[in-house]
């Protein structure tokens, strides 16, 4: 028999969803204004948003863009800071650029490659690919920069070459940390998807979610609100459920510490 | 057989000074033999051993294996470090397979040959586990495996058992030497533990520290097989352990005077 304990962990997600509508409803009855409707109002208006075709046109084509954005960002920002953490000379020419680039919102240069590349798929993929590389890189970068030299050591006795070291001990030594960062890359991503179609108004959820404000359909707003969240919510746990199957071996126990049980 | 001819090391240390760790040492080692490397910790003894193994480049001087200059790791030369370096991402069968498979052995061969040194080193029945699941002692058990398992004709053992608990690094020099006395490889074996120099070698040399030079190479003739018990009770093998802890004792003394 499940415990009440136990029972109680395991819907704690739920019951926070659920508390955190309430709070909605309640204040949004308080406060009673059209720029805030009731929690209820806004989940009614989430399925007429799905079941919409243009709706979901512009849904699909941001995920779309999302996805390239952080497939390609991915693809080189591994291979790069795995090279700047095992190679002082690459770490020591990208590092400053790095620097420079790190505290910069990549949505804050939006206009800037609108100018160049138009409003767009191209330019909003950019600007997704710019939010998720940094974060790779940088964990890559520890990651590699943490294998230890005498796991290497060991290869090369083997017979593996510089190449195969990198590829089969530093890749998997360092694949943790890779995925701390991807998985920080995935939110990034989602993050700059909305934001660059705020800037750049022509399709994708963030369109629908803007227009709608201008339009003053405050349910449709926060409608939007809640299925982006959802998505973020469940692509954040698709992606941990496959970083836990990669990296089962480096996982300690999840044991409860005594004091809690 | 390896020889050791004239090697320094100098490394440059944070404050761009330069310190000299190795000091014109010359040795050789013939194959089939059981040598230490004795000396307290700095003097350069793991560098010696890392210069055998190709992974440092010596400053200055040579060494050399089969009459061939080394000039980087190989095959030949296995490594067994303090740390254990295993790979924390293969189970226990992966680990030792790795060795073999990338020597181009077939799967199901080096499989079985895995297995079998699994199991020679006492840990049938752990195949399937992960790094992080074992014990120190058995993942050092791992690393002897993983080793053996490319025939490496040297065995270069750096602190294997430094890290462990009294009781297992006794197990540990038990079932090394049985297992060193069925292939009589070459062994160079770095320690700082004078007990175990003498309890597994054939050659004990002793160092100076910090500039690691060659004090004194000792010749221990104690009959072999080995058993510990008996040996702990021979009066040879007690004279041994006490002139070469008055040896390490004058290097103490020696690095006081400025």
């Amino acid at each position: 028999m499940m415990s009440w304990r136990m029972l109680v962990s395991r819907l704690a997600p739920l019951l926070a969803c659920l508390g955190l509508l309430g709070i909605w409803q309640v204040g949004a009855l308080i406060l009673d204004t059209d720029s805030f409707p009731t929690a209820i109002d806004a989940l009614r208006a989430v399925p007429s948003i799905l079941t919409d075709k243009e709706s979901l046109i512009n849904i699909l084509a941001s995920l779309r863009r999302m996805a390239i954005g952080f497939g390609v960002g991915v693809a080189l920002s591994i291979p790069l800071g795995l090279m700047m953490g095992r190679s002082r000379a690459v770490a020591s020419f990208f590092n400053p650029l790095l620097m420079i680039t790190y505290p910069v919102p990549k949505a804050a240069l939006m206009p800037i490659i609108m100018l160049w590349l138009g409003v767009g798929d191209l330019a909003k993929t950019l600007v997704i690919f710019l939010g998720v590389s940094l974060p790779v890189v940088f964990h890559s970068f520890q990651g590699a920069r943490a294998v230890e030299e005498k796991m290497l050591w060991s290869g090369a006795a083997m017979g593996l070459s510089a190449g195969q070291r990198m590829l089969r001990i530093v890749l998997p030594s360092a694949l943790p940390e890779i995925l701390i960062g991807c998985r920080t890359g995935l939110v990034l991503a989602l993050i700059t998807m909305i934001t660059s179609e705020m800037i750049a108004r022509q399709s994708g959820a963030g369109n629908i979610l803007f227009n709608a404000l201008d339009m003053g359909q405050y349910d449709t707003v926060f409608a939007m609100i809640i299925i982006v969240g959802a998505m973020g919510i469940g692509l954040d746990a698709a992606f941990e459920q496959l970083r836990k199957r990669l990296v089962r071996w480096s996982e300690p126990r999840f044991d409860l510490p005594l004091s809690f049980s | 057989m390896i020889e050791i001819d004239g090697v320094s090391q100098v490394f440059q240390t944070s404050g761009r000074q330069n310190h000299l760790a190795l000091s014109n040492i010359s040795l050789t080692i013939q194959d089939g033999a059981f040598v230490s490397i004795l000396g307290p910790s700095g003097c350069g003894k793991s560098t010696l051993l890392y210069i055998v193994g190709g992974f440092v480049t010596p400053s200055q001087g040579v060494a050399r294996v089969k009459g061939k200059a080394i000039t980087g790791p190989g095959p030949d030369r296995g490594p067994v470090f303090q740390e254990f370096a295993l790979f924390p991402w293969k189970s226990v069968l992966g680990n030792v397979m790795y060795g073999p498979r990338q020597q181009g052995v077939s799967s199901a061969e080096a499989e079985a040959q895995s297995r079998q040194l699994i199991e020679m080193v006492g840990l049938k029945g752990f195949e399937h586990f992960y790094p992080k699941e074992l014990s120190g002692g058995m993942k050092q058990r791992v690393a002897l495996a993983r080793t053996l398992a490319y025939h490496p004709a040297v065995l270069l053992m750096d602190e294997p058992f430094g890290a462990l608990d009294a009781h297992t690094r006794t197990r540990l020099q038990n079932d090394l030497l049985n297992i060193w006395e069925r292939d009589r490889k070459t062994v160079l074996f770095v320690t700082h533990s004078v007990e175990e120099a003498v309890f597994l070698s054939d050659k004990v040399v002793v160092m100076t520290r910090s500039p690691g030079r060659i004090k004194r190479i000792i010749d221990i003739d104690l009959p072999r097989p080995r058993r510990r018990a008996e040996l702990l009770l021979d009066p040879h093998y007690q004279k041994y352990v006490v002139d070469i802890e008055g040896m390490i004792d004058d290097t103490s003394e020696d690095e006081l005077q400025p």
